[in-house]
C-alpha cells in the first residue's frame, strides 16, 4: 500500500454505491490489471469535467449552452415537466411517452438535510412560467413528504397566468396485478382511480 | 454458523407444506412449537406447546418474560418491552435465531423463522424471505398483559398514544404509513423552527403536508378509539360487578376541523413554536383517557379498579384484532394472573372470547385455577416440562 494508492481508494470510496472493498478492487484493477487503459480514463474524466455543464434553461446536463432537449425544436413548448434530478429526467425520456420540455430542480425541499429553496433551481423555472409559453406544468416529483411540500411551495409561487398544474399518477406498476401490490400502493391507486371509458 | 432452526427447516421440507385444519370452526392463532437460540438469557430452548394453556413457572430473573418477548416479537417484529434489536442477543453472541410453528386460520400450519444479527433481522415465512415487513405486521397477532400495564394508565400520554398507534397499525399498514409521513413532516417543520422560523414560505409548504396527514390521523384515531371503546366497555362489564361503566375517550390535542383550519392554527402557533424550537400543537400530543363512571380513572379509580381497567383494555385490544383481522390473538400474560384474586381470575377466564391460546408466566401456578395448564419450569435460561 502506497500513499498514492490510498488516496485513489479514498477518492473512489466517495462515489455512490462504492464501499471500502469495491474501492480497493477498482484501484487495483486500474493500476495493476489494466494500467494501459488508465490514460483513456483520465482523459475521459478531464474532458467530461471541462465540457459538461448545466443547461442554461432547464438545468439538465449539457455540453453547449442548451441541452439536447431544449435545443430540439420538435418538442412541445406548452408542456413542462418538473423533476427532482437528472436521472428522473432520463427515466422519463427512456419511456418515450413524453414529448414536452423539462425542468430539473436538483433536489427537493428538506430542512432536515439543509436543503432550502435557494438551493433548488427554482428561479429560472418561475421565469420560464412567467414568459407565458407553458400551458401545462406537470409535477413529477416523488410522493413523499418532501416531494409533496416542494410541489406545494411551487404552486404557491406560480405567476397568475392560468397555467394548468397536474401531478403524475401514483399506483400499480404496469403489468403487475393487484394481488402483489402493498397496501399503501393500493390505497394510492384507488385514490387516483379515474373514469373508465 | 448456520443456526439450528434453519438446519431443521432445510432438512425437513415438509415444514413448508401447508396443512389446513379440517375443522371448519374458527380457530385462533396458536403456537405449537417455539425454538429459541441465543435469545437473551436462553441459550437454546425448544418448547412444544400442547393445547391452549401453557404456564411458565420459576423464580424471578430466570427467563420467563424473555420467552414471552420472543413469542410477541412475531406480531410487529419488535420487542414489546421496546428493546433495541441488539439487546435481544445473548451476551457475547453475534446472532440469535427464533423458530416458530404456528397454526393459523387462514395460513394453515406454517413455519416462521427470524434471524437477528446486530441491527439486522431476516424473516423467513413459508417458502421465502419476507421483504415487505409492512405486509407482515399483524399477521400473527399477540396481546401482552404485563404487570407494568398499570404504569401505562397513570403515566404520560405518550405511552397510551404508543399503545393506540401500535394497535391500529397492527391491523392497517396504511395507518402506519400515514403516521410515519406525519412524523416526517413534523421533523421538517421542527428543523425550520430550529433555523429561526424565518422562511415563511417553506414553513407554509411543510405545514400544508403536516395538516394533510394530521387530519387523516385524527379521523382514523377517532374511528379506532370509538371501536376500541365499545370493546373496552364490554370486556370491562364482564370483569366487574354491575354499576361500573368504563369508557375510552379520545382527547385530540388540536381541534382539527379540517386541513385548512389546522394549517391556520399552525400559522398562528409559529411565534411560540419558534421560541420553543418545536411544534406545540397536533396529533403528536394526543391522549387517550380511561374514564370510569365518567371520571378520569387515573385520579379516581382504586388500585383494584385500575387493575380491572387495564385488563379490560388488553382484552379490548385482543377483541379488536379478532374483529379486524379475523383471528383471535394469542394472549401473553406476564406475571399478571397471579396478582388477581380467585374471583377476578374466574371472571378473567369467563371474559375470554373464542378460546384463545394463553401463554402465562408466574413465580407459582395460580392456586384454585381450573384452567388445565401445561406447565414448564424455567430455571437459569433452561425451560423444561414440569414433573
Amino acid at each position: 500500500m502506497t500513499p498514492a494508492l490510498e488516496n485513489l481508494q479514498k477518492q473512489l470510496k466517495q462515489l455512490p454505491g462504492i464501499g471500502y472493498r469495491s474501492a480497493e478492487r477498482l484501484a487495483l484493477h486500474l493500476l495493476v490489471s489494466q494500467p494501459a487503459r488508465l490514460p483513456e480514463l483520465v482523459s475521459a474524466l478531464e474532458h467530461a469535467a471541462r465540457s459538461v455543464r448545466r443547461c442554461a434553461v432547464c438545468g439538465n446536463l449539457a455540453e453547449e449552452e442548451l441541452c439536447p432537449i431544449c435545443s430540439d425544436g420538435k418538442r412541445h413548448g406548452g408542456q413542462l415537466c418538473v423533476v427532482e434530478n437528472v436521472p428522473d429526467l432520463a427515466a422519463i425520456e427512456r419511456s418515450g411517452a413524453y414529448r414536452g420540455r423539462y425542468h430539473v430542480l436538483h433536489g427537493k425541499l428538506s430542512p432536515i438535510r439543509d436543503v432550502a429553496p435557494e438551493d433548488l433551481n427554482l428561479g429560472p423555472l418561475l421565469a420560464r412560467l412567467a414568459a407565458g409559453e407553458v400551458t401545462e406544468l406537470i409535477l413529477a416529483l416523488s410522493n413523499d413528504v418532501e416531494g409533496e411540500a416542494t410541489c406545494h411551495y411551487l404552486t404557491e409561487r406560480l405567476p397568475a397566468n392560468g397555467v394548468q398544474v397536474t401531478r403524475i399518477g401514483f399506483g400499480l406498476p404496469s403489468g403487475g396485478g393487484v394481488l402483489y401490490a402493498d397496501a399503501v400502493t393500493l390505497k394510492s391507486a384507488l385514490e387516483g382511480r379515474r373514469h373508465y371509458s | 454458523m448456520r443456526l439450528l432452526v434453519f438446519f431443521v427447516a432445510k432438512r425437513n421440507p415438509s415444514f413448508f407444506i401447508r396443512v389446513y385444519p379440517r375443522d371448519s370452526r374458527r380457530l385462533p392463532v396458536r403456537f405449537t412449537k417455539v425454538t429459541l437460540q441465543n435469545f437473551r438469557n436462553l441459550p437454546l430452548a425448544a418448547v412444544a406447546l400442547a393445547g391452549r394453556r401453557t404456564f411458565l413457572c420459576g423464580p424471578n430473573g430466570q427467563g420467563k418474560t424473555n420467552f414471552l418477548e420472543a413469542v410477541g416479537y412475531v406480531t410487529a417484529l419488535r420487542s414489546f418491552r421496546g428493546a433495541e434489536p441488539r439487546a435481544l442477543l445473548a451476551l457475547g453472541q453475534a446472532q440469535a435465531g427464533l423458530g416458530f410453528e404456528i397454526e393459523h386460520e387462514t395460513f394453515g400450519t406454517s413455519r416462521l423463522t427470524v434471524e437477528l444479527a446486530g441491527d439486522r433481522r431476516e424473516v423467513m415465512w413459508e417458502q421465502g424471505k419476507v421483504t415487505r415487513l409492512g405486509d407482515f405486521i399483524g399477521k400473527f397477532p399477540t396481546v401482552v398483559f404485563s404487570s407494568q400495564d398499570s404504569q401505562f394508565m397513570r403515566g404520560a400520554p405518550s405511552a397510551r398514544r404508543r399503545w393506540l398507534d401500535l394497535t391500529l397499525a397492527a391491523m392497517d399498514p396504511t395507518y402506519l404509513a400515514g403516521l410515519q409521513s406525519y412524523h416526517r413532516a413534523l421533523s421538517e417543520r421542527n428543523a425550520l423552527l430550529k433555523q429561526g422560523g424565518r422562511d415563511a414560505a417553506s414553513l407554509s409548504a411543510f405545514e400544508h403536508e403536516l395538516a394533510t396527514h394530521a387530519v387523516t390521523l385524527v379521523a382514523r384515531r377517532t374511528e379506532g378509539v370509538a371501536q376500541l371503546s365499545d370493546l373496552f366497555r364490554q370486556a370491562h362489564a364482564r370483569l366487574v360487578p354491575e354499576g361500573e361503566l368504563a369508557v375510552l375517550n379520545y382527547a385530540p390535542d388540536a381541534v382539527t376541523a379540517g386541513r385548512e383550519a389546522f394549517a391556520a392554527e399552525l400559522v398562528a402557533a409559529r411565534p411560540r413554536d419558534t421560541m420553543l424550537k418545536s411544534t406545540s400543537i397536533g396529533p403528536h400530543r394526543d391522549d387517550v383517557e380511561l374514564l370510569l363512571n365518567g371520571r378520569p380513572a387515573k385520579h379516581f379509580a382504586s388500585e383494584g379498579q385500575q387493575r380491572c381497567l387495564v385488563l379490560a383494555l388488553r382484552l379490548a385490544q385482543a377483541a379488536y384484532y379478532a374483529t379486524k383481522g379475523g383471528v383471535a390473538p394469542v394472549l401473553l400474560c406476564d406475571d399478571v394472573l397471579g396478582e388477581l384474586d380467585p374471583v377476578r381470575r374466574g371472571k378473567f377466564w369467563a371474559a375470554l372470547e373464542g378460546d384463545p391460546q394463553v401463554i402465562a408466566t408466574g413465580t407459582a401456578l395460580p392456586d384454585g385455577d381450573d384452567a388445565s395448564w401445561q406447565v414448564f419450569d424455567v430455571n437459569a435460561g433452561a425451560i423444561t416440562p414440569a414433573l
